[in-house]
């Protein structure tokens, strides 16, 4: 083994040093998750027993959170009609940054039992990045947490990248969301 | 509270005196059905709520394509004699216009909207009936009507997942495979919901 | 002089230490009340840090400014406030009305910045917290008026040494309702469950955090913890007798602030003109019976 007294301690390059920090905050990242639940579709219903007693969710560091821009998860929990994307779009967009999707169910991955539905989208990947899917209809809730768990596994090893490809590849994203929407502002329908 | 068949008789009675009603159907002691033509509907409306069917519960339409026709169904409620009332009418399919009760029920102005949206039926005198309330970007025909295909909509707007066949591989078991033909055509003749 | 600021950010950094670590704690304490495991006692370090590790929009230089104006001025306050007999930062200088004066710079710092954010929740947030401000100083004030003119004095350090004297009971004992009244009063000042009208997390949408996200809730929350840590060790001061050494202020102040969480656990929210009502009726009454009791008749409970 050589001895560090007479060889000159190497000095670390900036990416070394920028990955280094990233890695601290990475711990702190991943041991708070906070969440956005966006609890519209029939999947919402399992996350009450996350939440509470029965599979404590606050033991892990995540925790419901009011508004969008102060959580780090979106949960779109089920289907998406054309009027809830576009509401959709505006919340990921308001969150800050560095920010994960979960998709829970069968709906998002590939439209799930609304697959033939003339008002339901069937992809979610096309419109907003997505990070973990929870595949079942609906998930039992422990593979609810398993999702979870997986997310936090996926920031310690650096592939939960969802929001870094939103801002690489804005493009792609924004030419899918105006295919099937249109321009995404929201209009008032009722008073209008 | 009154006897309810009470109600119910006083209600035939008040319909039967005014109007020339062309089905009766008492549900149960709770619901009464009037099918009536056209041109009466508007005013047995004006009768019922004078009488003290005030409220409007519901405004929607049913689509019979055999006979060509399409039915408009009211719902009204009164909070006095509880019996809610089921007022319908038949109108011609290839182009469904209903005057516009909203100067009788204001309510109705939505109602009406979401009708024209899902299928098809102008109800002119109501000024917004035309404008957009609940589809986005819609560019095809009404959709609760029995010959619209959502799967075809479904296939031309959103895009689907691609998945890899290599699971889907069947099994090439000879002994089963006159059943499973026999069931993948049968599948394949009760696609578009027509029978056998 | 420039010994007394360095002991007192000492003072500051070790009451935010406290308290952090006590709500973690206290985050796991409500958990196994309610029959799960709870966070680790660390966790509210780790949602901090966190926080700050965000990049979030600003709305403005408004925006920005009122946060560290807030952060800044209740650090100011912290470094007064004397934790034993002995710490103190500036000696002399740790009077009652210096912390009710620069409270109001922090609650001011956030009022302005959220409503320079424009949000209408904000708003609504902002004019709820100052309601609430409105209705639990006035009983507070009386209580502590009457306890200044029980001892004679209006430093914090010497209620503490009056209460220690021997013969001499804790305030809280000695005058009963005052006491009573000290606690509602700091279910109050802290935002805690009845009295939670202010923040409503559901309601409005957590009132005037609601623009802020990573570095900016980040040092909101430092103020928070840190305006915590004054409001329980004033408390402390005023009602259970100062402390002698450091490890009885510490059993006080984990007695105080986990009774107060164990109260906050079981109760729902008020509205805002309830909160105003409650306060203003038997709180009041109590108040004042309790200075004329002490005043004019000169009784007071002694064990």
């Amino acid at each position: 083994m050589k001895s560090t007294k007479f060889t000159e301690p190497r000095k670390l390059s900036k990416e070394e040093v920028d990955r280094k920090w990233w890695e601290i905050g990475d711990f702190f990242r991943r041991n708070s998750l906070w969440m956005l639940m966006y609890c519209t579709g029939c999947c919402a219903i399992e996350l009450p027993p996350a939440m509470t007693s029965a599979y404590d969710m606050e033991r892990l560091g995540m925790g419901p959170m009011a508004t969008p821009r102060q959580a780090d998860i979106l949960l779109i929990s089920g289907y998406l009609s054309v009027k809830s994307l576009r509401r959709v779009i505006y919340t990921y967009e308001q969150m800050s940054e560095p920010k994960y999707v979960v998709g829970l169910g069968s709906c998002p991955i590939n439209g799930g039992i609304y697959h033939d539905s003339h008002a339901v989208i069937n992809q979610l990947d096309q419109y907003i990045p997505v990070d973990t899917y929870v595949a079942g209809c609906m998930p039992n809730t422990e593979s609810v947490m398993n999702g979870f768990v997986d997310l936090m596994e996926q920031i310690r090893d650096k592939t939960a990248k969802g929001w870094i490809k939103y801002k690489e590849n804005n493009e792609w994203y924004k030419k899918n969301q105006k295919a099937a929407l249109g321009e995404v502002i929201i209009h008032d329908e009722f008073h209008e | 509270m009154m006897n309810s068949m009470n109600n119910v008789e006083f209600l035939k009675g008040l319909m039967n005196q005014n109007f020339k009603i062309v089905e009766t159907d008492v549900i149960d002691q709770y619901q009464v059905s009037f099918v009536l033509k056209q041109a009466d509907v508007l005013q047995a409306l004006v009768t019922l709520r004078n009488a003290g069917w005030i409220q409007m519960s519901y405004l929607s339409a049913v689509d019979w394509p055999d006979e060509n026709k399409i039915e408009v169904v009211y719902i009204l409620m009164n909070w006095e004699r509880p019996v809610h009332i089921q007022i319908r009418t038949k109108i011609d399919r290839n182009d469904p216009v209903m005057p516009t009760i909203i100067h009788i029920y204001p309510g109705a102005k939505y109602y009406e909207r979401e009708c024209h949206e899902f299928f098809g039926v102008k109800f002119p005198g109501n000024p917004d009936y035309q404008k957009q309330l609940i589809l986005e970007m819609w560019d095809d025909m009404p959709p609760l009507r029995k010959d619209f295909d959502p799967k075809a909509y479904s296939d031309r707007k959103f895009t689907k997942r691609e998945y890899n066949e290599d699971y889907l591989v069947l099994s090439d078991q000879n002994d089963k495979k006159a059943k499973r033909e026999a069931r993948k055509e049968r599948a394949e003749s009760l696609k578009g919901g027509q029978k056998i | 002089m420039l010994l007394n600021i360095l002991v007192g950010f000492a003072i500051a950094f070790f009451g935010f230490v406290l308290q952090t670590s006590v709500a973690g704690v206290n985050r796991k304490i409500i958990a196994r009340l309610q029959k799960r495991y709870g966070p680790k006692w660390y966790q509210e370090f780790l949602d901090i840090f966190k926080l700050l590790s965000k990049r979030a929009t600003s709305h403005g230089w408004i925006f920005d400014f009122g946060v560290i104006m807030a952060l800044g001025g209740i650090i100011a306050t912290a470094m007064f406030m004397p934790l034993t007999n002995n710490i103190v930062a500036f000696a002399g200088y740790d009077n009652f009305f210096i912390f009710v004066y620069l409270i109001a710079v922090g609650m001011l710092g956030m009022a302005m910045s959220a409503s320079g954010s424009g949000n209408p929740y904000a708003s609504i947030g902002v004019m709820r917290a100052l309601t609430t401000m409105l209705a639990y100083e006035v009983p507070f004030m009386i209580i502590v008026l009457t306890i200044i003119n029980t001892t004679g004095f209006s430093s914090l350090t010497e209620i503490g040494l009056f209460q220690q004297a021997s013969g001499n009971t804790w305030f809280l004992i000695a005058l009963p309702l005052g006491g009573i009244v000290g606690i509602l009063s700091l279910m109050g000042m802290l935002g805690k469950k009845p009295f939670e009208t202010y923040i409503a997390p559901a309601e409005i949408a957590s009132g005037p955090m609601v623009e802020y996200g990573g570095k900016q809730l980040g040092m909101l929350f430092i103020m928070h913890e840190i305006t915590v840590f004054i409001e329980v060790s004033l408390f402390v001061h005023l009602f259970l007798g100062g402390a002698e050494n450091i490890f009885i202020f510490l059993a006080k102040y984990f007695a105080v602030y986990t009774f107060v969480n164990l109260i906050s656990n079981v109760n729902g929210r008020l509205k805002i003109d309830q909160v105003v009502k409650f306060y203003y009726k038997w709180p009041l009454i109590m108040a004042i019976t309790q200075a004329i009791i002490a005043i004019y008749f000169g009784w007071v409970v002694s064990i």
